[in-house]
């Protein structure tokens, strides 16, 4: 079994300040893998212990992605493939299209395994757009996978249902977090995760012809102002809650 | 070239969402929109024009990757300028084929359109809520709309028109398929919003949090711990950035931190509330009111004020 992982190099939007002028301040910026990786990264590890085989990370993003690489290498994955290219202006149409073409370079890959979205951006287009480029068959949102011999039955995690699929591999899927709760690495294996191999490519490596130009943009981005009354009330509980639903009243969101 | 918009949503409510959008940007540039529906014609949607029925060998709505080659194969004979559907999970995947099958650009969870001379424009949240973006697509484009923030389209003009496709089979066999919970909560139309979080101490204490949100004429919802994690409450009354968004009235979060992800969730409410015990809680900054102090007192003095009054 040889297990595809794309993480992506996400900005820690936790740690994301806004200039004077409310824009981001991306330079510098903390970064991360994308929270949602590690539960991706989580499922492709178990899926190894328990058909064997190896787990290969995959990123496409800027020099600095080593770093996202090393902490999902860290988890247990074998190895990695890094596509070098800076962020800025590409968007998940040309993203996908890079993944696919490093996929197919070091693959072929029985399954590839990606999170249902970013936690930077969350688009959520990526994986879907990925199995459209790979011409593979697709489970997103996938709550639950379960392997056996070449067949893969996915949970499915909808709106106003929950789906069973069955797929036969290769395949794509993106997982929900609420698929497995990620393993924290060791000290060792953060130290080792250094050693493993790591491949570069560059996006002229891999692209042909017919490599998608990103077509769409970010024009501006702002701080949300967060506007709220921010009253705060302390004391005696009786006093605070009598206090609390006096305001609540008076703003007409409950019954006086 | 004609200006022509097309909009889908695989539910009814949501798509008639989207045809309200597509109506507007057509309007705007003197084009026209088009509603599509899958498999059959669908009487609860809407469309401010032509309703085109797309329909092949295998059923179309509960697949999105034959919804995706459906619209696709309707899309090279028409030419429509834009292609826009519900920011829903199935919409997502839909969209995101169909870029790539057009080879055009796709812009996600959209609000606030417009259509440019040669782009679509719109506003989507980033970085978790805390930041706003304008985004651009050329047209032609793909683009998914937020849910749950458009007015709905009502009444229907204009012919319908069926188009048969002919053979398409699926490549993921769907083995069935189980509904939500009966009494699930509709958390996306609820007035008011009562949510538990990390600060209620066991799964058996959640019943006081859901008498005190039913006295407030509300229902019950949660952060991401108390659904994912500790499996206390069903994903579904889960409120944030990878759960629901949610738009009630009051929203009143008791035990709950305020993590990022949880304020892109509740963030368009008109009137945020929080008990917590660390003056010091990022909620309290997100919060209109807040009441500093232990929920497993604050929470059972309310309650009596409001049986009591």
């Amino acid at each position: 079994m040889k297990i595809a992982v794309c993480v992506k190099h996400a900005v820690d939007e936790s740690e994301l300040r806004a200039d004077p002028s409310g824009k981001p301040i991306l330079q510098g910026a903390a970064s991360k893998v994308s929270t949602f990786d590690k539960n991706a990264a989580e499922e492709a590890l178990r899926m190894k212990a328990k058909s064997g085989g190896e787990v290969v990370i995959v990123c496409v993003g800027p020099a600095e992605a080593k770093k996202t690489i090393r902490e999902a290498l860290a988890m247990g994955a074998d190895k990695a493939v890094h596509v070098v290219s800076d962020a800025s202006g590409r968007d998940s149409l040309a993203t996908s299209y890079l993944l696919w073409k490093a996929l197919a370079k070091s693959g072929p890959f029985d399954a590839v395994l990606c999170a249902e979205g970013s936690s930077d951006t969350y688009e959520g287009q990526v994986p879907p757009m990925l199995a459209e480029w790979m011409a593979l068959p697709y489970a997103g949102y996938a709550s639950k996978i379960e392997l056996s011999g070449s067949v893969a039955k996915v949970e499915q995690s909808l709106e106003d249902s929950s789906q069973t699929l069955e797929l036969t591999v290769p395949f794509v899927a993106s997982v929900v977090s609420e698929i497995n709760e990620p393993r924290y690495p060791t000290l060792i294996q953060i130290m080792q995760a250094s050693k493993k191999p790591m491949e570069e490519l560059t996006p002229q490596q891999l692209s042909g012809p017919d490599a998608p130009t990103s077509l769409s943009r970010v024009l501006d981005t702002r701080v949300q102002s967060m506007n709220r009354k921010k009253v705060v009330f302390e004391g005696a509980p009786e006093e605070t809650a009598t206090k609390l639903l006096d305001a609540l009243k008076a703003e007409g969101v409950i019954g006086a | 070239m004609t200006f022509v918009v097309w909009a889908y949503s695989e539910a009814e409510g949501v798509a008639n969402e989207v045809a309200s959008a597509a109506d507007e940007i057509a309007k705007s540039v003197s084009g026209s929109a088009a509603v599509i529906d899958l498999d059959q014609e669908r009487p609860g949607v809407s469309s401010p024009g032509r309703k085109l029925v797309l329909k092949a060998s295998s059923p179309l709505a509960d697949s999105p990757e034959l919804a995706a080659e459906a619209i696709f194969r309707a899309a090279k004979a028409a030419g429509p300028s834009a292609v826009l559907l519900g920011a829903t999970r199935r919409g997502r995947e839909v969209a995101s084929r169909l870029a790539v099958k057009m080879k055009v650009g796709c812009v996600s969870e959209v609000f606030r359109l417009k259509a440019g001379a040669e782009e679509l424009q719109g506003e989507r949240n980033m970085y978790a809520g805390k930041f706003l973006s304008t985004v651009a697509c050329r047209f032609p484009c793909v683009a998914t709309l937020k849910t749950g923030v458009l007015p709905r389209l009502a009444g229907r003009q204009g012919s319908v028109d069926v188009i048969d496709l002919g053979a398409l089979s699926p490549k993921v066999r769907l083995l069935g398929r189980a509904g939500k919970k009966a009494g699930t909560v509709d958390l996306k139309s609820a007035k008011v919003i009562v949510s538990a979080g990390r600060g209620v101490k066991k799964k058996e204490d959640l019943q006081m949090i859901d008498e005190l949100a039913r006295s407030l004429g509300g229902v019950l919802g949660c952060s991401r711990p108390l659904s994912s994690d500790l499996g206390w409450l069903p994903e579904e009354h889960h409120i944030g950035l990878t759960g629901l968004e949610v738009h009630p009235n009051l929203y009143l979060a008791v035990g709950i931190s305020g993590q990022l992800q949880h304020i892109a969730g509740i963030k368009d409410s008109k009137i945020i509330a929080a008990i917590n015990t660390d003056k010091d809680a990022p909620i309290f900054q997100a919060a209109d009111y807040g009441v500093v102090g232990d929920l497993y007192q604050i929470v059972p003095a309310i309650k009596k004020l409001v049986s009591g009054g």
